[in-house]
C-alpha cells in the first residue's frame, strides 16, 4: 500500500461515517449447515446493526457465500436460528417470502432476467410482490437505473449489456423491491478489470445512503473503504472479526495473515 | 523488413474463388475426381427421377374419367387422379352428411377468425386470446360438428364461446385501427367515461352481463341435426384429433413436468410412473386399451363413445411425450434464474410462470413443433381400430367399385398433403424461434 493510496481511502472513509445504530436487523446464533456430510457452517454467531457495512472474506470454500445465501434462505441451515428484521427463519414458506422482499441480494452472476428487458426485470419484483400500480413501478424503476447510471440502457436486453452494466441493473433490481438490507455475493468476481470500478463506485455510494450491507468480496480497496467490519471465515469458521484498519494492518490469526499476504 | 506499420491496413476485397458461382462450385462440387463423378452421379439421378414423376404425375396424368378403366383407356402411363378428385369430399369430410358441411367449414371459419388477432400486430392481450381458443373453441366447434340435444352446461358454454368470440374480433378491430383495445374503447365512451370509477366496473360487467343473456336466449332456438362420431372421418377426423391433442398436449405436459420435478414425493413418483408406462408402449397399443379396456373400468350404464376414447388416448399419450420435453427445456434453466426470481419475493408459480417457462419453452419450440408433427401423423394409427380418418379414406379408394385398384394416386396425394402441412409447421417454428429470440449474442 503506498501513501496516497491509504490518504485516498482515509478521505473516502470520513464521508461514510457509520451510519450504523444500535438497533439490530440481522441475528445469527450458532449456525450450522451441511451439504450432506459437508459441515459449512460451524457454529456462526453473528449481530448485524441497521446500516451497518459489512465485509465478508476469505478463501474459496470457506462458507461465506453459503452464510450469506443463508440469511434470505437461498440455502436452509440445518441448526441454530437466523433472525432477520425480526421474523425468524423457519420452515414457514409465507416468512421467507416475506424476508426476501426485504433483503435484495446482487449474484456473481447477475441473474437478470434474459427475456425481459431491462426496465421490465426491474417492475417485475413491485409490479407482483408489492402490488405496486405498473406507472409507478416504472418511475421507481427509472430513478434506480439513474441512480446506477443507466436510465438510457432501459428498453434493452440483458445479452446488450456489458457485464459492469448487467451487476449495475442487478444492483437497481434490488433496489426496486425497497430492500432494508443488500447482500452481496462476490459481486464483481465474474467482471472484467476496467468494470469492476463501474460496479463498486455504485456499491460506495449505496452504502452512503446508509445501507444496512452484507458484502463477500475479495476486493480489498473496497473492504477498505465502506466496511464497518471485515469477518474473515475459513473452513465454516469465522476465524477473524475486526473494524477494517486493525484487520488488514495487524491481523490477529495465522490464517488471515497467510490469505492476506496472498491477496494483497 | 518493418514488422510494425505505421498505417491502417485497408480491408481488401476476398479472392474470386471465394466469391463468384463458379469458385463456389469449384471449392463444393468438382474439388476432387470422386466428388465430380459423385456429383455427376447425383445430378443424373435427380434428374431421371424427377422427370419420370412428371410424366407420370403431369404429362400423361388423367384428371377427368368416370372410372379407372377410362382411365386405363385413355393413358395407361400416367396417373389417374380423377379417382382422387371423384373422392376429393370423402378424403376431406369423410362420410360426413353432404347437406351439414356447411357447419364443418363454418367451424373452420370460426377458428380462423378467433386465432387470426394472435398474428396481427397492435392487439393486445394475445395470451387472452390464446387461453379463450384453446378453453372455448372447443365447444363451440364441438357442438357444431356433433350437433343433437344441448345440455345446459353445452348451452352456457356456446354462449360464452360466442360472447368471448365476438369480444375477441371487436378488441382486435379497435386494435388494429390503433385504439388500444376493447377496455380503453369502452372507457372512451361518454356513458362511461363520465361516470364514478366505482361504478365504471359495474357497467361493464353488467354490459357484459346482458350480451350473455341475450346470446343466451338467442341459441336457445338452435338446433342442430346430431351426427354420430361415426360419419365423421377424412381430414376433417385427423385434424379434429390432432387439434384436441396438440391442445391438450402443451398444458398437460407442463403440469406433468413440474409434478416430476415437484419436492413432494407422492407426486413426484406419480408423474413419473404415468409419464414412464405411457412412454414405454406404443401408441396403437394405448389406442386399442383404450378402446377395449376404458369401458370395463366404467360403471354400467355408461357407454363412452370410441372417439373420445380415442382422444383421451391420444391427449394421455402425448402428454406425456410433451412432459419429457417440457422437464429437457427446464433443465437449460440454469439455477441462478430461480434464485433470481426468489430474491425479488417470488414465490413457486410465479417464478415457474413468469421467470422460468417463458424463456424454456422458448427453448423448446423446435421440439415442441416436432412433437406436434409427429402427433399429427400419428393419428393415422386410428384407422387400425376402425376409424375412417384420411388414411382410412385414402385406402378405401381402391375398394369403391368404379376405382378398385387405385392405390397409388391416393396415397401420393395424402402424403403431399401431409408434408404440406408438417412443413409449413417447421417453418413457422423456425420463424417463431427467430422473432422470440432475445438472446442478442453475438
Amino acid at each position: 500500500m503506498t501513501n496516497s493510496n491509504s490518504l485516498e481511502t482515509q478521505e473516502a472513509r470520513e464521508k461514510l461515517a457509520s451510519a450504523a445504530s444500535s438497533e439490530v436487523i440481522i441475528e445469527l446464533d450458532k449456525v450450522n449447515k451441511w451439504y450432506a456430510e459437508f459441515h459449512v457452517l460451524k457454529d456462526i454467531d453473528l449481530v448485524v446493526h441497521k446500516g451497518e457495512r459489512i465485509v465478508v472474506c476469505g478463501p474459496s470454500g470457506s462458507g461465506k457465500s453459503t452464510l450469506i445465501r443463508c440469511i434470505n434462505r437461498l440455502e436452509e441451515h440445518q441448526a441454530g436460528s437466523i433472525v432477520v428484521d425480526g421474523i425468524t427463519l423457519n420452515k414457514n414458506l409465507k416468512n421467507i417470502d416475506h424476508i426476501r422482499t426485504e433483503v435484495g441480494m446482487v449474484f456473481q452472476s447477475f441473474n437478470l432476467f434474459p427475456h425481459l428487458s431491462i426496465l421490465e426485470n426491474l417492475t417485475l419484483g413491485p409490479i407482483w410482490t408489492r402490488h405496486m400500480p405498473k406507472a409507478e413501478a416504472r418511475e421507481t424503476a427509472m430513478k434506480y437505473l439513474e441512480r446506477v447510471k443507466i436510465p438510457e440502457q432501459a428498453d434493452k436486453f440483458p445479452g446488450q449489456l456489458s457485464g459492469g452494466q448487467q451487476q449495475r441493473v442487478a444492483i437497481a433490481r434490488s433496489l426496486c423491491m425497497n430492500p432494508k438490507i443488500m447482500l452481496f455475493d462476490e459481486p464483481t468476481s465474474a467482471l472484467d478489470p476496467e468494470m469492476i470500478k463501474e460496479v463498486l463506485d455504485v456499491m460506495v455510494e449505496l452504502a452512503e445512503t446508509g445501507m444496512t450491507m452484507i458484502v463477500v468480496t475479495h476486493e480489498m480497496g473496497f473492504a477498505k473503504t465502506i466496511a464497518d467490519r471485515v469477518i474473515f471465515m475459513d473452513e465454516g469458521d469465522v476465524v477473524e472479526e475486526n473494524e477494517p484498519n486493525e484487520f488488514f494492518t495487524n491481523p490477529q490469526h495465522e490464517r488471515t495473515r497467510l490469505f492476506l499476504s496472498q491477496i494483497l | 523488413m518493418a514488422i510494425v506499420k505505421l498505417e491502417k491496413t485497408p480491408a481488401r476485397p476476398a479472392p474470386l474463388t471465394e466469391r463468384s458461382v463458379i469458385g463456389w462450385m469449384h471449392r463444393h462440387l468438382f474439388s476432387s475426381v470422386l466428388n465430380s463423378i459423385l456429383t455427376i452421379v447425383t445430378l443424373y439421378i435427380v434428374f431421371i427421377t424427377v422427370r419420370d414423376l412428371w410424366v407420370w404425375g403431369i404429362a400423361d396424368a388423367v384428371w377427368i374419367a368416370e372410372s379407372r378403366r377410362e382411365c386405363f383407356d385413355i393413358n395407361i402411363s400416367g396417373a389417374c387422379w380423377a379417382g382422387v378428385l371423384a373422392w376429393m369430399d370423402n378424403i376431406i369430410y369423410g362420410r360426413y352428411p353432404r347437406e351439414e358441411l356447411w357447419r364443418l367449414n363454418l367451424g373452420l371459419i370460426v377458428l380462423a377468425i378467433w386465432m387470426a388477432p394472435l398474428w396481427l400486430p397492435r392487439v393486445k392481450a394475445k395470451i387472452l386470446i390464446g387461453l379463450s381458443v384453446v378453453f372455448l373453441y372447443p365447444f363451440m366447434a364441438g357442438y357444431l360438428f356433433a350437433g343433437g340435444e344441448k345440455g345446459i352446461f353445452m348451452q352456457i358454454m356456446v354462449t360464452a364461446a360466442i360472447v368471448c368470440l365476438a369480444c375477441n374480433t371487436l378488441h382486435s378491430i379497435i386494435g388494429v385501427s390503433g385504439g388500444g383495445g376493447l377496455r380503453e374503447f369502452l372507457f372512451r365512451l361518454p356513458a362511461i367515461k363520465d361516470a364514478p370509477e366505482m361504478s365504471q366496473r359495474n357497467i361493464l360487467l353488467c354490459l357484459f352481463g346482458v350480451s350473455f343473456v341475450a346470446v343466451f336466449v338467442w341459441q336457445m332456438s338452435w338446433n342442430l341435426d346430431g351426427v354420430p362420431w361415426t360419419q365423421w372421418g377424412g381430414l376433417f377426423l385427423t385434424l379434429v384429433i390432432a387439434g384436441v391433442g396438440i391442445a391438450s398436449a402443451l398444458p398437460g405436459g407442463i403440469i406433468l413436468a413440474l409434478g416430476r420435478r415437484s419436492r413432494l414425493p407422492v407426486i413426484r413418483v406419480l408423474s413419473t410412473a404415468f409419464i414412464e408406462l405411457f412412454r414405454s408402449v406404443p401408441l396403437i397399443t394405448v389406442l386399442f386399451m383404450a378402446t377395449a379396456m376404458f369401458p370395463l373400468f366404467m360403471p354400467e350404464g355408461i357407454v363412452l363413445n370410441k372417439l373420445v376414447q380415442v382422444m383421451i388416448a391420444v391427449c394421455l399419450f402425448n402428454a406425456c411425450y410433451m412432459a419429457e420435453t417440457v422437464r429437457g427445456g427446464l433443465q437449460t434453466i440454469p439455477k441462478g434464474q430461480f434464485e433470481g426470481a426468489h430474491t425479488i419475493g417470488l414465490g413457486y408459480w410465479r417464478t415457474m410462470g413468469l421467470i422460468v417457462m417463458p424463456q424454456a419453452l422458448k427453448h423448446m419450440i423446435p421440439n415442441i413443433v416436432g412433437n406436434f408433427i409427429g402427433l399429427l401423423k400419428d393419428t393415422t394409427l386410428v384407422s387400425i381400430i376402425g376409424l375412417f380418418d384420411i388414411l382410412g379414406m385414402l385406402r378405401a379408394v381402391s375398394v369403391d367399385g368404379a376405382w378398385r385398384g387405385l392405390h397409388n394416386e391416393p396415397l401420393i396425394f395424402g402424403a403431399t398433403l401431409f408434408f404440406l402441412i408438417c412443413f409449413a409447421m417447421s417453418k413457422y417454428s423456425r420463424r417463431l424461434e427467430q422473432k422470440l429470440s432475445t438472446d442478442h449474442k453475438h
